[in-house]
């Protein structure tokens, strides 16, 4: 290309010049002196360079040329100001480096966190009642689900459902949440597995029973096997049943498990249970159309199964399955959120170099005004000054991303698993890349523009007489950049007020009193096997013992056995007052514990007397209830004495759970204990009952330590004392209160480090830019500030003087900030924060620590020109 | 804005659209092949100097239409005087055929445009 350019470069050449000597020939065949015949042929031709310059546009290759002349001009500019390289590269890399870091978050959690086929193409059914707001996915029992699989708005539908799968034979017990799946799942979420074969259809017999297959997850293959691929064929005793290994699924597969396995669903329609439903679409059929069938078929559903259903008039919908991810509560709105600030970062940083282009542009001024007046033309000229900018932005955004790839570790590290689908993977990945390109070239062209345009148009005379220096600053360009430092303020202010609420936030979590003492108790779950353990007596004899011995070993203070409380959660039960009509809506938590539970867990005894173990042992129906509670009974009835119906007790609603046979729901309230915060920290308390363990036996329990010393070092006496009593008992994995108490804190804590981070770079780079403008304004007066000098101001008035102009654009963008802030705060309703509003200490916190930051940043400019010699100055140029 | 702009010398010129500049090279090397000059001057004279030419943006629209493949360009030495070469044009077939179809649009604007203007005539 360069030789054919050339080539057609010195043909242009030779035939202008052709052109010229006709022409002159002709002039001088009028009679015209042979010089005088030259310059009137070059002005009947006119300006030679600008009709090269057209025809050159008109050769077609030439944008490319000139987009490599306009990079190459870029990259000697840039060389030629490094410091101005080196701080406009740093501001765009934090900007741009903090966007593709919360990108690769929001992409991996949000945009794409499953590996299955169209996951956005997979619908869950909701059933509302006519009271109901909450579109809550609703589960069916086996004969619902085949009738659901018949309706032919489905091309597909299948099933999953949890239940708890004990691991023996000659491995050490391990208790697993197991996953069972209807036989066309797999073919359904379209995974291939990494090794053999995955459930198919044929799993399940034609009388539903399923086959003795297991198909593992990655990491418990890893763990079980060390990723032999010996491993197909080979058998896990589960629930007592050899089951063969078909097959092990790829990493990324996490289908309601991590780290367990996936078994064929036993279809025998007449075993309870719920079976949470999933379904797609046939080819052509609208939701609404899916959505009319599926309610037909409820309804008729209702008809014959009324309990399943709420009463009145329901309405169907469906869920999509990308809306109803661990992720799509509270993470959900935080990492919004938090893209919302990442963008007012970027915004800062764009601002930040605009302002520095635009110095840098008005000092170079003169160069373009001479170019404008040679004849260059104004579009291509922006479009050098853009090329500049974006080469800017891209340089930066390539740094940027280094800094993401470390930066998106660390938030991978932070995040809270809980709230991620096991299935995510937050890595800077190709979509990342494109986002954090196509976000380079935006920011280049947007803080590029405002200069590009401003200095293409100069006023030519004043430019080029004033020799770039101006005495009295372009006022135009003075004006726009102190609106950008104003600009940057205000974003800087909202960026640390939603940090500080994030602060306030997560500090009034921790002040909040749980009702409970947290420090040193250990739970762990005891598992037993259901067909060993057959009957109610066995299964509390198994508790009793357990319980009497952890009681007497030595460091233990207190201990308690049962389900529910700890601290938060527990069955929920329909209920009745004796004397008042039955609740409709409400329900009473259940907490089935042994005599010491109150101390174990440190919750103070209000009212009558606890439970003794004489009671529990017995299965005498005395309860305990919580204060929330006691305040069902009319005001002025102590409940104490009193008889309450609780629903669950006569009716457990599992095969699995285990009551007294002619097991009646009546209890005698003995005690009142103190509120707890049973429903998480951030919820109200829910009205509680607690009764002896013994009068209901799930195949589960949980043992609760309150130790002398460190909790976790009581765990392997724990394990040893249980496989004393059996050793296929397995123990599940421990906590203590105080890690679970910590998990309710975990997103407020996300949010504070990683708003935190991001006002904090915020703050920085406003800092930056105060410093930059002030001190190019110094640099600008400089003649100014020497005739001052010169003509008696002080050095304190010097000072005063800029450290004012500095005050007044802080003080406008802080003003702005805050109105801008408690707006913002009003209008959206921001889920992250929950109520917590402004109060005036954060204000007040916000503007000083801004504000000193302000001072720190102008200062130092302005104790230069304090300092400065009137005579320097005087002859500065 | 001002500053830089020339004033025009003479207000009963006309400045070239660009189509009608490419219509009227392509006319006048209907008549053979030509080099610029003489492309220049040939419409300066027929248009009898109403149609100002600006010599120099000849230029650009010749190029233009070699890359548009209407006209074809070559180096060739004069008639007159062996010695001297120049760039000479000549239209392609192409060129011949975007002229009629420039020529016979041109045509009917010009008729609707005068009926518009002169209606009784």
């Amino acid at each position: 290309m360069k030789f054919w350019r050339k080539k057609k470069e010195d043909d242009l050449d030779r035939e202008l010049r052709s052109h010229l000597d006709l022409e002159a020939e002709a002039y001088r065949e009028a009679g015209l002196l042979p010089l005088e015949a030259r310059y009137a042929a070059q002005r009947a031709l006119g300006n030679t360079t600008v009709i090269k310059e057209q025809t050159r546009d008109m050769w077609g290759f030439m944008l490319v040329e000139q987009f490599w002349q306009d990079l190459k001009y870029a990259v000697r500019g840039l060389r030629r100001t490094p410091g101005f390289a080196a701080v406009a590269l740093l501001s765009l890399a934090l900007g741009i480096g903090a966007t593709t870091a919360l990108f690769s978050v929001v992409y991996g959690v949000l945009i794409a966190p499953y590996p299955y086929a169209k996951p956005d193409e997979i619908w869950a059914p909701a059933v509302v009642g006519p009271k109901e707001a909450a579109e809550n996915w609703h589960s069916y029992p086996r004969p619902e689900f085949i009738e659901i699989q018949k309706l032919p708005a489905f091309s597909d539908v299948m099933a999953t459902t949890l239940d708890s799968v004990l691991l023996t034979g000659d491995r050490a017990p391990e208790s697993f949440g197991g996953v069972f799946l209807s036989g066309n799942a797999f073919h359904f979420m379209g995974v291939k597995p990494q090794i053999g074969r995955t459930i198919q259809p044929f799993d399940i017999g034609p009388g539903g029973e399923p086959a003795a297959v297991v198909v593992l997850s990655y990491r418990l293959w890893q763990r079980l096997f060390d990723g032999r691929e010996s491993a197909l064929g080979e058998k896990l005793v589960l629930n007592n049943v050899p089951h063969t290994i078909i097959g092990v699924m790829p990493p990324r597969f996490g289908w309601y498990t991590g780290d367990g396995f996936w078994l064929p669903m036993p279809m025998d329609l007449k075993q309870e249970g719920y079976l949470n439903v999933i379904m797609r679409l046939a080819p052509g059929v609208t939701t609404q159309i899916g959505e009319q069938q599926l309610q037909a078929l409820n309804r008729e559903l209702a008809r014959v199964t009324p309990q399943n259903f709420p009463k009145g008039d329901f309405r169907t919908v469906f869920l999509n399955y990308m809306d109803i991810t661990v992720a799509s509560g509270e993470m959900n709105s935080s990492l919004r959120l938090l893209l919302a600030a990442v963008g007012f970062l970027l915004l800062i940083a764009c601002v930040n170099v605009a302002n520095l282009q635009l110095a840098r542009t008005t000092t170079r001024a003169r160069e373009i005004a001479l170019r404008l007046s040679v004849g260059a033309n104004r579009p291509r000229l922006v479009r050098q000054l853009l090329t500049e900018s974006v080469l800017l932005s891209v340089l930066g955004g390539g740094i940027g991303v280094l800094l993401a790839i470390g930066l998106t570790k660390a938030i991978a590290a932070l995040i809270p698993s809980f709230y991620v689908p096991n299935e995510a993977r937050i890595t800077v990945n190709g979509w990342v890349l494109l986002f954090s390109f196509a976000v380079s070239v935006l920011t280049g062209v947007l803080f590029g523009l405002v200069p590009a345009l401003q200095c293409s148009q100069p006023n030519l005379v004043d430019s080029l007489k004033e020799g770039g220096r101006g005495a009295s600053g372009s006022i135009r360009g003075q004006k726009t950049r102190r609106t950008l430092v104003v600009t940057e303020v205000a974003l800087a202010v909202i960026l640390l007020a939603a940090s500080s609420l994030t602060v306030r936030n997560f500090q009034s979590l921790l002040k909040k009193d749980p009702g409970f003492h947290p420090e040193r108790t250990l739970m762990v779950n005891v598992q037993l096997s259901p067909k060993n353990y057959s009957t109610i007596e066995q299964r509390n004899i198994f508790s009793q013992n357990l319980l009497d011995r952890v009681k007497n070993l030595p460091g233990v203070q207190a201990a308690t056995i049962g389900n529910g409380g700890m601290p938060f959660g527990g069955p929920r039960s329909a209920f009745s007052i004796e004397g008042l009509p039955p609740s409709q809506s409400q329900r009473l938590t259940v907490g089935l514990i042994s005599a010491d539970y109150p101390q174990t867990l440190g919750i103070r005894l209000q009212r009558g007397r606890q439970l003794t173990d004489q009671d529990v042992t017995r299965g005498d129906r005395y309860a305990l209830i919580n204060e929330t509670a006691a305040k069902l009974w009319p005001a002025g009835q102590d409940p104490v004495g009193k008889h309450v119906n609780v629903e669950l007790l006569a009716k457990p609603g599992s095969r699995q759970v285990l009551v007294p046979a002619g097991s009646s729901a009546d209890v005698t309230i003995v005690g009142v204990l103190g509120d707890t915060r049973n429903a998480g920290l951030r919820d109200a308390t829910t009205p509680a009952v607690f009764v002896p363990y013994t009068l209901v036996a799930p195949p589960a329990r949980v043992l609760a330590v309150r130790t002398a010393g460190e909790p976790m070092a009581m765990l392997n006496t724990l394990r040893g004392v249980v496989q004393e009593m059996d050793r296929e008992v397995p123990l599940g994995r421990p906590i203590t209160v105080e890690e679970v108490l910590g998990f309710q804190t975990v997103q407020p804590r996300f949010n504070m480090a990683l708003f935190g981070a991001f006002a904090a770079l915020g703050l920085a780079l406003a800092a930056a830019g105060i410093y930059s403008v002030v001190s190019y304004d110094v640099t600008q007066r400089f003649h100014e500030i020497g005739v001052r000098l010169a003509l008696g101001a002080s050095r304190g008035d010097v000072l005063g003087m800029v450290l004012r102009m500095a005050g007044t654009v802080v003080g406008i963008g802080l003003a702005i900030g805050v109105a801008g802030s408690i707006m913002l705060v009003r209008i959206v309703q921001f889920q992250v924060f929950e109520g917590t509003g402004f109060d005036p200490l954060s204000v007040v916190v916000v503007i000083v620590v801004l504000s000193s930051v302000a001072l720190l940043a102008s200062s130092v400019p302005a104790w230069r020109a304090a300092k400065l010699d009137p005579l320097t100055a005087l002859r500065h140029d | 804005m001002s500053t830089n702009e020339m004033p025009r010398d003479s207000s009963d010129r006309i400045d070239l659209l660009q189509g009608t500049l490419d219509m009227l090279i392509l006319r006048t090397l209907l008549f053979g092949p030509a080099h610029g000059h003489q492309i220049a001057k040939h419409i300066q004279r027929t248009t009898v100097d109403v149609l100002q030419v600006e010599h120099g943006s000849l230029y650009p629209a010749l190029h233009r239409l070699e890359r548009k493949g209407l006209v074809a360009a070559k180096w060739e030495s004069a008639a007159k005087d062996q010695k001297r070469e120049f760039k000479y044009y000549r239209l392609t077939p192409a060129g011949k055929k975007r002229l009629a179809a420039d020529e016979s649009k041109w045509k009917r604007m010009s008729e609707a445009i005068g009926r518009i203007l002169w209606p009784v005539r």
